[in-house]
């Protein structure tokens, strides 16, 4: 009875510790570049992570000396044309030459560290697209009116359907131009003011709207877009897989969803070697005022 | 097999059969229901047994016993229950006389000190492996939040863990609360909850029995894979009127109940009141809700058509609602809640088939509203349940006791999603689901008893069919001893899109094309004992499976457009541990201990996978899991007057995950924003501090004016103020970041009055 008390007390000893054990911290690459479609060449950052413990400023962390180069390819991804970096300051590395990135093409960033360690990853930049409808040149903030934006569709290299994200961008940002909504946000000293001045939707399914006839597609901006009265560029950015999984696991990560408070996971990069963003997006531009809803009007004074 | 085998088998099941009709036609049976005294109210589980002999049994859920085979003679029969003075009664049998013996027990008063000389068979039924009874008295006197509520009272019982202070969701014996079937008289309720999570819609003025069964369930049971919790309101008094009204700080409740010509009613409602302490508020600070409550409703009424037939017809209602517009051009707007009703038909078609049918209708609605600077986001949540479903009990002789039953229904979820007026999300799903089963409680000797048991389960959206065996074992190797151990195999057709720090936007969705059922095995092994009388010590230990665990993926931000499969997650998981249970019944001082060690562990793909290693997903801890936990709950009975009650909770800190780096994207093109990155090693894999909480209640009875009886009851949560961690915020706006804790409920006294008339 004796020895079957000790096994029993040993073995709920062993099963009472927690074999389940933290990781220790390890540092790893970041990178972070972006293409759109139809536009230049950006820059590339190359720097590292740093322990939770410790502030972090992206000139402490940055890797120099590092070779950078993105790759055109091939569908069977063999290389069809190769652009050189140079390092313009430290962990920053902007192309030798100017070159426009074409849509529909498959891109590769590759990096070798001045230690020998491969950090690659790979975009399909989504097919380009344009707006086919004119905006008016004002629209009444919170009128039944809204911004419709109808634009052609946007091909991937998959079947899958667009994922869009709307940029407000507002070229009167003041504090006297903010839209209720987020003037309580900025007078509750929450927000920074200057937060607002690029504003986001986040991801909104191709699926929220249907085809036209046309197969054009029409978007309706949401009110929420808009911070600031006045005139707005309003951008429609279609994004690549790299780009989705970013941002859809940065909302997870920041809290909001159906995992439990403080159970955080990690950022889903897709990128060899290191961790970061190598995303692409097909892009378009248009332009609105946005006008109060009661004077002093704006609009009408640009 | 041959015709002459065949033929043998014939032989000797006729054989079986025509001795047992010999047998029975000598043998005489005794049946009838057993109810309250004071009030008619039937009680379940109650004991009946030949005094001095192992011949027993138990009152079934509708109140109902029998006790076939007995050689003719004269007897003293013995029945008993938990909180009710012994019955004995000398009664004489003739051969094959059936005996219709309805008994009322009557409620032991205070009797301090009183050792119940027990029958053999005392709580045997109640002490089964895997269940656990709470009984509504003790729910009452609990140290509460609020109000008493019944699932934070099965909070403290082994193998039973919290989320937090502010959840009363049940996580039992490593599952998630959507794998505990809940239902109030026969009917599944979807979203048992008030104040988004923070106590049950259960109201302890209503409720008659509550019975959990954390693991191994019989298969009477099936659709979920952990544990079935069922609940039973009062039929009202069958006697007298009777009433009772409670005023709390901010809820407040009042029940009738009383007979009726061959029947009895009950009526129960409570309602939060809330509203003096938010006008108040609203004067002094910003950002209060305009308003905030919750509201339920139960009834029952029964009808007593004659001594084999009985009719009743049971009710909820709740609500919760929410308007809070919470800044400037933006608001919340929360309504949803339960409604159930439920009529069934007890019929005794003979001394030996007992029957019960039911004809059940559920309904959960929540619509959730959200409105952003004139962007509204909007919800539409319905399920409507209806369904058909009967048991019957056969008891072909002493050692034989067969069940059998159906359940049959038609379910229908209905989800519409919009932002901005624009439909996101639109799914209705209408499937019918079914299952048969059959079990035999079979006494082998008296030592032995076995329960084997098939279910059968079918589920129309996808069309799926399993197999549910179920199996369990009894030995008793001496009067005080029992050891037990069960086996079963679990399906789940149903999941729940959930949060476990708020549940007002709770939403269920079903398998379907692509979807397949959960399913889980489930070992449990236990030995129940009496040390000493008045006493018990139990010890289970459980080891259950889970696959094809289907759940929202956290990962999408927007569904619309997509498969359904494609907003799920596929996963598996395990839980093993060993609960012990030790328990005094007697004296000024009762009151139990209940330890629990325990792991759970679960994995997904592509979560908790590391990052230079994408794609090889590692089990993980949830939150909830938790290694140790020890629950006291003590009461001391100081005079007639006043008695106390303190309930103790000592547990391992809750796994959380640590951050262990960060970095920024500075270039992101859609946002002005720098996107701040957490890098993480395991998940979960560190731990919270340890949490601990001693509570106090104290009651004084009285009179109310000479008008009825009455009650002050005085309640400190959290004595001595534990700053309990909830979870970790890591403010990444700081550098170098800041954690803050955020802390669960401080100190927290509150104040009752309940007059009975």
């Amino acid at each position: 009875m004796t020895k079957l008390i000790t096994i029993l007390s040993l073995l709920v000893v062993l099963a009472g510790c927690d074999l389940y054990e933290q990781d220790e911290y390890q540092e790893y690459y970041v990178v972070e570049s972006y293409l759109v479609a139809n536009g230049n060449l950006q820059q590339v950052r190359l720097s590292t992570t740093s322990p939770i413990e410790e502030a972090y400023r992206f000139e402490d962390n940055t890797v120099s000396g590092a070779t950078v180069e993105i790759q055109r390819l091939n569908p069977d991804s063999s290389i069809t044309e190769r652009y050189q970096y140079q390092e313009q300051r430290p962990g920053i590395y902007t192309p030798v030459n100017n070159t426009t990135i074409q849509e529909k093409q498959l891109y590769r960033l590759q990096i070798t560290t001045s230690g020998g360690d491969e950090i690659s990853s790979t975009t399909y930049v989504p097919g380009d697209f344009k707006t086919v409808n004119d905006l008016d040149p004002s629209y009444v903030y919170q009128s039944e009116q809204q911004v419709q934006i109808t634009t052609t569709p946007s091909s991937y290299i998959t079947e899958r359907q667009t994922y869009f994200v709307f940029t407000i961008s507002a070229l009167q940002p003041n504090s006297l131009n903010l839209t209720p909504f987020y003037a309580d946000q900025v007078d509750d000293d929450e927000t920074d003011i200057e937060e607002f001045y690029v504003n986001s939707s986040g991801i909104v399914n191709e699926g929220n709207f249907e085809r036209n006839s046309d197969q054009t597609i029409t978007l309706r901006l949401p009110w929420l877009g808009v911070a600031f009265y006045g005139s707005n560029n309003i951008i429609v950015n279609a994004i690549d897989d790299n780009f989705y999984d970013f941002l859809r696991s940065h909302d997870t990560q920041s809290g909001g969803t159906t995992l439990s408070p403080g159970e955080i996971q990690n950022i889903r990069y897709n990128v060899d070697g290191g961790i970061g963003i190598f995303g692409s997006m097909a892009s378009d531009t248009v332009n609105t005022c946005i006008e109060r809803p009661q004077p002093p009007l704006i609009c009408s004074q640009n | 097999m041959t015709v002459q085998g065949v033929k043998r088998i014939i032989i000797l099941l006729g054989l079986i059969l025509s001795a047992q009709l010999t047998y029975g036609q000598q043998s005489a049976s005794i049946n009838g229901y057993i109810t309250d005294a004071q009030t008619g109210e039937t009680l379940i589980s109650a004991n009946i047994a030949f005094k001095d002999s192992r011949k027993g049994t138990s009152s079934n859920t509708s109140g109902y016993f029998t006790l076939t085979d007995i050689n003719p003679g004269t007897y003293t029969i013995v029945a008993t229950y938990v909180g009710y003075q012994r019955y004995e009664q000398k009664i004489t049998l003739e051969p094959g006389e059936s005996l219709r013996l309805d008994i009322e027990l009557k409620p032991e008063g205070f009797q301090l000190g009183e050792v119940v000389v027990e029958s053999e068979r005392e709580k045997e039924e109640q002490r089964d492996i895997g269940i656990a009874q709470m009984q509504t008295k003790l729910i009452k006197e609990l140290p509460s939040v609020l109000q008493s509520d019944v699932f934070r009272s099965l909070q403290l019982l082994p193998g039973v863990k919290a989320a937090s202070d502010f959840s009363s969701g049940l996580y039992i014996r490593g599952g998630s609360p959507d794998q505990t079937l809940i239902l109030l008289d026969r009917t599944t309720v979807y979203n048992p909850s008030h104040f988004f999570g923070f106590f049950s819609t259960f109201n302890p003025d209503a409720v008659k029995d509550v019975r959990l069964y954390k693991g191994g369930y019989p298969a009477k049971y099936g659709g979920r894979l952990g544990s079935v919790l069922t609940i039973f309101n009062k039929d009202g008094n069958r006697n007298e009127f009777q009433g009772s009204v409670t005023a709390g700080l901010l809820s407040s409740r009042a029940s009738i109940e009383g007979p009726f010509k061959k029947g009895s009613y009950m009526f129960a409602v409570r309602r939060s009141t809330l509203e003096p302490v938010l006008a108040i508020l609203q004067n002094t600070t910003d950002n209060i809700p305009d308003s905030f409550y919750f509201l339920d409703v139960n009834g029952k009424v029964n009808y007593d058509a004659n001594a084999n037939n009985k009719l009743s017809l049971a009710f909820y209602t709740g609500t919760d609602n929410l308007k809070f517009p919470f800044s400037t051009d933006a608001g919340i707007d929360l309504n949803y809640g339960n409604q159930t009703l439920s009529s069934t038909w007890t019929h005794i078609f003979s001394e030996k088939v007992f029957s019960n049918f039911t004809v059940t209708g559920s309904r959960y609605f929540n619509y959730p509203s959200i409105n952003l600077a004139s962007t509204p986001i909007d919800r539409s949540n319905n399920i409507y349940d209806f369904s058909l479903k009967g048991d019957i009990e056969y008891l072909p002789n002493e050692d034989h006791e067969i069940s059998t039953g159906f359940w049959v229904g038609n379910l229908t979820l209905k989800l519409q999603d919009s932002f901005d007026g624009e439909d996101t999300f639109s799914s209705r799903i209408q499937t019918q689901y079914g299952s048969w089963y059959v079990q035999d409680k079979w006494d082998i000797s008296d030592q032995w008893t076995a329960t084997p048991g098939l279910r059968v389960a079918g589920f129309s959206e996808g069309e799926y069919l399993r197999l549910e065996p179920r199996m369990s074992l009894e030995y008793r190797p001496t009067e005080r001893i029992r050891l037990q151990g069960a086996y079963g195999r679990y399906n789940q057709f149903l999941t729940l899109i959930s949060n476990e720090a708020f549940t007002g936007f709770d939403v269920w969705l079903t398998t379907d094309n692509g979807v397949p059922p959960a399913y889980g095995n489930q070992y449990v092994v236990g030995a129940k004992t009496i040390p000493w009388e008045g006493y018990g010590l139990d010890l289970e230990l459980y080891y259950r499976s889970m696959n094809d665990l289907f759940e929202l993926d956290p990962f999408i931000s927007d569904q619309a457009g997509l498969p359904y499969n494609e907003i799920f997650r596929f996963g598996e998981g395990y839980a093993y541990g060993a609960e012990l249970y030790f328990e005094r019944q007697v004296g000024r001082l009762t009151g139990f201990a209940g330890y629990t060690f325990g792991v759970t562990r679960r994995k997904f793909p592509n979560f908790n996978d590391p990052i230079s290693n994408q794609g090889t997903a590692r089990y993980y801890p949830p939150k909830y899991d938790r290694i140790h936990d020890l629950n006291i709950v003590l009461q001391y009975d100081i005079s007639n007057r006043w008695s106390t009650t303190v309930t103790f909770n000592y547990a391992t800190g809750q796994a959380y995950t640590k951050p262990l780096g960060r970095t920024t994207a500075f270039d992101v093109p859609t946002s002005g924003l720098s996107f701040d990155q957490l890098v993480v090693g395991r998940v979960n894999a560190s731990r919270l501090p340890d949490y601990n909480r001693l509570d106090f209640s104290f009651s004084r009875q009285g009179t109310f004016f000479g008008m009825g009886e009455a009650e002050w009851q005085f309640q400190i949560i959290n004595a001595y103020s534990r700053r309990n961690v909830w979870f970790y915020n890591y403010d990444l706006d700081e550098n170098p970041a800041e954690r803050e804790a955020i802390t669960l409920l401080p100190i927290l006294p509150t104040i009752s009055y309940t007059i009975d008339f």
